[in-house]
């Protein structure tokens, strides 16, 4: 059901004869008032009436692109997992990064005109190199078993079945590949594009295949997240990708996927009906989010490493996860994390994840928490 | 009326304030609808089970300790023997000490500091070589507690005289022994921080007699599920190769190198049944078998399969379970070799008991089980 937004009921203050019951209603409203303080009262008399849909099924909307970006960077995660048997061929995943040389399994990607690369971070362009070539290096070390300071593919103890490729430093560097891009490209693509619609430096006006360069820019950006239209009622088809699938993971503690939805759609119906308080509202929120995110994300991988605390292997690729939450944050051109607060929270990580002990990772939890405001649920997330 | 209606609307505006700032919890008392003493259990279980348990288990740290302490000293035949007894005597007593993960047992860890294995022979001849020992390195879990005394005790040679040479004329000697030493020291320290704690913890305990997700027989029931799953995976299945399509790890096995591994799993098994019956020695008191009874006393509470009750069930099953555990033989691991189907078949019916202690039990009780299974992801 759709939902409307009302211009707000005036109350008739005429009726003299239940005096003191108004004062007591004031009083309610006062109450009420308080309540709310916290949401902007920016509507006028002339703010707009549309339709807030429940699915992100706007006629024109357009986010093919994104998509297919998210498709290229599954298969270079598919790529990834051959560095279990030490094949992982850097070459074709850089090749993939800049969609060069036909590299996709998928014909259509070799052929879409679009790469991954032009679209990360600035930092991001040369760190997901670098992070594809520590991977590389420690995959070449297969068959040595990993341990500490010695490079090579190590198994859970838990699960046999389960293998990482770790650097001497117990890093899995496909799992900080995994996470710098969810800070590299999503969070730094949808930030930039939710900045833009904030400070109303994209054009709302000129139809362009069906859409403002606006309409289109903020379909992207949803795109980018990486679920489904009916999400998250549908948390499955088609397979919510990178951030689609940590917004559910953190669920249990910081509500992401109900505050992005909600926000997606409201801010896309505000700027087709040029609502701009409305869709300025909407994108801030969503810059706020997407910080948020990377703290909640570092701390889900906090719980997994709890989870898998004796089990070295296994344990040491939880820290990459986390480690990977938060090195991206850096990615992200409007975060309020300054680079005084992140260098602390990084240098929390030992430089060997071999030598990490208990305390280190409560202390990292307890930062994490409250650099981002997670403290009553940061053994929940 | 007019003053009535004014009170009760400045009342509601108060109460709706206080209301929006206001977490709702759920007040820890020792009854619910079902008419059961939470209460008096979970005082049946810790004085009769879990105190008793920490401190025979501390007793046996504190014996252990003194026999490597003597060993260490003047390493000789008889001491060795000594100390391979009085570490057995601890890891049996550990199986009825692992469950309660909460608490002060909690706040060290000891769990997995206690009992990670399998071992990691590299790491402790890495730490033995370096002479160093760093027991709050999270990579050394699996390299300390009673596992890795297994190895030093009974796995560094093929019998009691090569095994002793390990500590008299190899060239690692020395400090073989200082690490010993060490992890004796630790395990006994741990073990006394855990029972001390329970002197005040106790009353905290019987207190928290509520069933939310930070209640004493919420923490009772997700840490009995917890170690139960300990001894269905690492005890018997991922030895056994259930999670490797079967191909199997037989040195993976608890107590490996002391061969003894099948009679811990049935002494933990035991163990567990004590606590879900709230036994101890020859006296039943309130457990969780009686909290299910009279739960599913009351109206609309679903029956199991074939019209017994979840209670019916759970003993059946620890039944079936202990019988098919005694068709196996220690060594287990020379058992997972030679028998796998066997073992495999032992499997099957502790993943039967799993589904209803963890399911069944729980959703009888209105227990949420809080911890998460591993996805791999």
């Amino acid at each position: 059901m759709p939902l409307r937004i009302l211009l707000p009921l005036k109350l008739n203050t005429h009726n003299t004869t239940m005096k003191r019951s108004i004062t007591a209603l004031s009083i309610v409203s006062f109450a009420l008032l308080i309540m709310t303080g916290c949401k902007k009262d920016d509507n006028k008399v002339t703010t707009p009436t549309y339709d807030i849909p429940t699915t992100y099924n706007f006629a024109n909307a357009n986010y093919a692109d994104a998509t297919t970006r998210l498709g290229m960077y599954t298969e270079i995660s598919n790529l990834m997992k051959n560095a279990l048997t030490g094949t992982f061929d850097a070459v074709t995943a850089k090749a993939m990064l800049n969609n060069t040389g036909a590299p996709f399994a998928n014909a259509a990607y070799n052929t879409s005109g679009l790469q991954l690369r032009d679209q990360f971070a600035p930092a991001f362009k040369q760190d997901a190199l670098d992070f594809i070539d520590s991977l590389a290096k420690a995959s070449a070390a297969y068959p040595t078993v990993a341990s500490k300071g010695v490079a090579g593919v190590g198994a859970s103890s838990a699960n046999v079945a389960s293998k990482y490729a770790l650097t001497g430093a117990g890093f899995n560097y496909a799992q900080v590949f995994n996470k710098g891009l969810m800070g590299g490209l999503v969070t730094y693509q949808i930030v930039t594009t939710m900045d833009a619609v904030a400070n109303q430096t994209i054009d709302n006006i000129t139809i362009v295949n069906g859409e403002t360069a606006m309409e289109h820019a903020w379909d992207m950006a949803f795109g980018y997240w990486g679920v489904p239209t009916d999400f998250p009622a549908n948390k499955t088809n088609p397979k919510p990708v990178l951030w689609g699938s940590y917004t559910t993971q953190v669920d249990s503690g910081y509500k992401a996927n109900k505050i992005l939805m909600d926000a997606f759609l409201k801010g896309r119906a505000a700027i087709s009906a040029k609502d701009k308080s409305t869709f300025v509202e909407q994108a801030k929120i969503i810059i706020a989010a997407f910080e948020k995110l990377h703290g909640a994300g570092a701390l889900q991988e906090v719980k997994e490493a709890k989870e898998s605390i004796s089990d070295k292997i296994l344990l040491n690729s939880r820290l990459s996860e986390m480690y990977g939450f938060v090195y991206s944050i850096k990615y992200n051109p409007k975060r309020v994390t300054t680079d005084a607060q992140y260098n602390t929270l990084l240098s929390g990580f030992p430089a060997n994840f071999y030598d990490m002990t208990s305390t280190q990772l409560d202390a990292l939890r307890d930062a994490i928490a409250a650099q981002y405001g997670f403290e009553s649920v940061k053994d929940v997330l | 009326m007019r003053k009535f209606i004014y009170t009760a609307l400045v009342a509601m505006a108060a109460f709706v304030l206080i209301q929006s700032c206001k977490k709702s919890g759920d007040g820890n008392t020792g009854d619910n609808s079902s008419g059961f003493d939470r209460k008096a259990m979970l005082t049946n279980i810790s004085a009769n089970i879990i105190i008793p348990a920490y401190t025979a288990f501390q007793a046996d740290a504190v014996s252990l300790d003194a026999a490597v302490t003597a060993f260490v000293a003047s390493p000789d035949a008889d001491k060795l023997t000594t100390v391979q007894t009085a570490f057995k005597t601890t890891y049996q007593q550990w199986q009825a000490t692992s469950v309660f993960e909460f608490g002060p047992a909690g706040q060290v860890s000891l769990r997995v500091n206690t009992n990670t294995y399998p071992t990691d022979v590299n790491q402790i001849n890495a730490n033995i070589s370096s002479n160093t020992y760093n027991p709050t390195l999270l990579a050394n879990l699996s390299a300390k507690g009673l596992p890795a005394m297994d190895y030093l005790l009974f796995g560094t040679g093929a019998n009691n005289t090569a095994i002793l040479a390990q500590y008299t004329t190899d060239s690692k000697a020395g400090n073989r022994k200082t690490y010993l030493a060490a992890l004796a020291a630790e395990l006994k320290s741990n073990a006394s921080t855990v029972l001390s704690g329970w002197g005040s913890y106790q009353n905290t305990f019987v207190n928290a007699a509520g069933t939310d997700v930070g209640s004493s027989t919420g923490q009772l029931v997700n840490q009995l599920v917890y170690d139960y799953e300990i001894l269905k995976n690492y005890e018997v299945g991922i030895p056994a190769g259930v999670q490797s399509m079967g191909n199997t790890f037989p040195t993976y096995v608890q107590a490996y190198y002391s061969k003894m591994s099948l009679q811990l799993a049935k002494l933990h098994l035991q163990a567990m049944q004590n606590i879900y019956l709230g036994k101890s020695g020859q006296t039943n008191g309130l457990g969780l078998d009686d909290y299910l009874v009279q739960t599913t006393k009351l109206p609309n509470t679903a029956k199991y399969a074939n019209g017994s009750s979840v209670n019916d069930a759970i003993t059946t099953q620890f039944a079936t379970a202990t019988s098919k555990l005694q068709t196996l033989t220690d060594p287990l691991a020379d058992n997972i070799s030679s028998n796998p189907g066997a073992v495999t078949a032992a499997y099957a019916e502790l993943q039967k008991l799993t589904v209803l202690l963890k399911t069944d039990m729980t959703s009888s009780l209105s227990i949420l089980i809080t911890y998460g299974d591993n996805d791999g992801d």
